[in-house]
């Protein structure tokens, strides 16, 4: 990193810091102004993203940006650190939602588990390899394409499956999308 | 500070029920892959310093600014005569980041590679061992299981880690509500969501992009495997092929080593802007062998490009890889955004502190759960005292490999680091939580602080590198910040009433 980039990169933690300071402003005043700090915070945030590009390059400058913010404004939240004397018992009164009491019986888990884990995963790779196959554009950017897609839908349907109640139209739907996208990957073939 | 009053949330309002379930799921999950995604985190976040801790464990290495073809060349020769017959040879040469060169030769099949730093005119200088950084190495990539199955595990949990990202997004209705409510010493259930929330929104991005970019490179194995199952009836070497060097066809016939000026030259003619990093050598002296000149460029976000070349200096039928074509810069981008390796030391900082905040995220996780099992009435104190002996165990253990591996590197490092995590855990079984913490955060001040001092004596100061000593510093500060802990905070005079957490 060349000196002029160490300086873009500390005038960037620093404009982050002072985008900080506009949210928590914002956050903590029921004012007129605090939409316009909303909007001018953010709008700084976004900027920085833009401005970063011209020093650092390309894609480069924004992933910078990106790091430099979250510990600007990290830094920021540290600094509103409010220390209260010890309690030892919990506070009874609170308003934060419980997570639900779901019905526990051992098949119902058991299909839990399968659905986020194997029967999710086969899913997310079944549209990952025709989302490779079907992609229009040349091979490597086809397979990596392919390659981002299956985690991050794995993931969501993670997430899906493990609070959806409803488990057997969750089992359905996750194997009929298994059958249909390797169907029409292996159908198709890598052209 | 005065706590200030709260906003009226912009965020978009998601039932109760919803909030609920999604809630159910993001604790399930979380508690499933606790344990893996701390050690994944822990061990991701010292690994960040990775390239730095390895320069540190090798700090009297020549100094060495640029390595011309002719030096290269040399290098090459004195290696091969030294392990005739070698495999594979690997030199790295200097960079702006580091001023060194070394070679990696593979001399015997199924052994550990011989390293060796050069000099500037490519003479062999010491052979050099760096055990800490590959125990760290193996611990983050593999979990020290089998390769390809350690991979496997790793990318589950960055896959675990992205769900538990979504889905806590999803339960957190009040995410710009309690923005900056950082509430420490009242409530333990508000103080731990207060940092689980805070450090988990505002470092979002750098969360995301480690998960996803950690989940693809670990389950990448697996998904070449069905993707050529699926369409390459199989043969997944056509998916690899795609992305690898073109390989020369074996023949072990003994053959001249190619010049390397015309390589050289090639490079700079094709890419001026870059500047060689590394020169592979595979199967060299044979008729079959080839030659892999990398080349980066300051400012992309890639590991650069590379040119292989054949026995007789021609540049081999798609030999060339451009990294600026979009799926190798998705894909090397992807690996440069995960080891952070692409802002120099403000990045590297900036990596090291959120991922401590994403391995904060991951133990405050578990303590709301405990916290509000407690406020129930159900309290889980035998798995309470575990997961602080497990998660306290990390610092200390790390340490002490650190100082075997400076004192007596001949020691396997993984059973270290395993009795000092096994016998932590043990002790859950005597003592209270407040008191398995306080020891093993004492442990960790004396036992990483005894680090910069054995290697500041082993090497009597004398370090050629300078990075030997900003590593030092920071293994300081962070024997300064555990000794912090157990400093009180005090309380501020008038606290406001609990709200709401939030978790």
């Amino acid at each position: 990193m060349t000196g002029a980039q160490l300086l873009t990169a500390l005038i960037l933690l620093a404009a982050s810091v002072g985008a900080g300071l506009l949210l928590r402003r914002a956050w903590s005043q029921r004012s007129a102004s605090r939409a316009g700090l909303i909007l001018g915070a953010w709008t700084v945030l976004a900027g920085l993203l833009v401005v970063a590009v011209v020093p650092m390059g390309g894609p480069r400058g924004v992933f910078i940006a990106a790091t430099l913010i979250s510990v600007g404004i990290l830094g920021v939240a540290a600094s509103n650190l409010q220390v209260r004397p010890a309690r030892a018992a919990a506070d009874k009164a609170s308003l934060a939602p419980e997570p639900s009491d779901r019905q526990s019986r051992a098949w119902r888990g058991v299909l839990r588990f399968l659905l986020a884990g194997p029967i999710g995963g086969i899913a997310a790779m079944g549209v990952a390899v025709a989302w490779t196959v079907w992609l229009p554009a040349d091979a490597k950017t086809r397979i990596v394409a392919g390659g981002l897609v299956a985690p991050l839908l794995w993931g969501a349907l993670m997430a899906w499956t493990l609070s959806d109640d409803k488990i057997i139209r969750a089992t359905a739907v996750l194997l009929g999308v298994a059958v249909v996208t390797f169907g029409i990957a292996a159908i198709k073939g890598f052209g | 500070m005065a706590e200030a009053k709260a906003g009226k949330p912009i965020w978009p309002k998601a039932s109760a029920p919803l909030v609920r379930a999604v809630l159910a799921g993001h604790s399930a999950l979380g508690l499933a892959f606790a344990a893996l995604i701390f050690l994944v985190c822990f061990s991701g976040t010292v690994a960040v310093l990775r390239p730095e801790v390895l320069r540190w464990e090798t700090p009297q290495a020549p100094v060495v600014h640029e390595m011309k073809p002719e030096a290269v060349t040399t290098l090459r020769d004195e290696a091969l005569a030294k392990y005739p017959g070698a495999h594979h040879l690997y030199i790295y040469l200097p960079t702006e980041e580091a001023s060194r060169a070394t070679v990696m030769i593979d001399a015997v099949e199924g052994e550990p590679l011989k390293q060796w730093t050069a000099n500037a005119d490519g003479h062999l200088v010491s052979e050099y061992a760096t055990p800490w950084t590959e125990f760290l190495q193996r611990l983050h990539f593999y979990l020290h299981l089998p390769p390809t199955w350690g991979l496997i595990i790793v990318g589950l949990t960055g896959v675990a880690l992205l769900s538990s990202l979504v889905s806590g997004v999803i339960a957190h209705p009040r995410v710009f509500r309690d923005a900056f409510h950082l509430r420490w010493g009242g409530s333990k259930r508000l103080q731990e969501a207060d940092t689980h929330n805070r450090l988990g929104v505002w470092g979002l991005p750098f969360h995301v992009i480690l998960s996803l970019s950690g989940a693809l490179l670990g389950l990448s194995t697996l998904m070449i495997g069905i993707l050529g199952m699926v369409v390459f009836n199989g043969d997944v070497n056509k998916v690899y092929n795609l992305f690898l060097a073109p390989a020369p066809i074996d023949d072990p016939r003994p053959a001249p080593l190619p010049p390397l000026e015309g390589m050289f030259a090639h490079v700079a003619q094709q890419s001026p802007e870059a500047r060689v990093t590394s020169v592979f050598f595979e199967h060299p002296g044979e008729t079959g062998q080839s030659v892999m000149v990398t080349g980066e460029t300051q400012g992309r976000l890639d590991r650069g490009d590379y040119w292989v070349f054949g026995g007789d200096g021609k540049l081999l039928e798609g030999g060339h890889s451009d990294s600026t074509e979009m799926g190798n810069a998705i894909l090397q981008g992807l690996y440069v955004l995960h080891f952070g390796t692409f802002g120099g030391w403000v990045i590297k900082i900036a990596y090291v502190l959120l991922g401590i905040a994403l391995t904060v995220v991951t133990t405050s996780g578990v303590a709301i759960w405990l916290a509000r099992r407690r406020d129930k009435g159900k309290a889980a104190p035998g798995w309470e005292r575990v997961w602080t002996a497990f998660c306290w165990s990390q610092p200390p253990a790390y340490a002490l490999a650190a100082l075997v591996a400076l004192t007596a590197p001949a020691i396997s490092l993984l059973p270290v680091w395993g009795v000092v995590t096994l016998v932590a855990v043990a002790l859950a079984a005597l003592w209270p939580p407040r008191m398995l913490s306080r020891v093993l955060r004492a442990a960790s001040v004396v036992l990483i602080g005894l680090v910069p001092v054995v290697h500041v004596a082993l090497y009597s100061g004398s370090y050629t590198d300078g990075v030997a000593w900003a590593i030092n510093g920071i293994l300081v500060a962070a024997a300064l910040a555990c000794a912090a802990t157990f400093m009180p905070l005090r309380a501020e005079a008038k606290a406001k009433p609990v709200v709401a957490p939030a978790e």
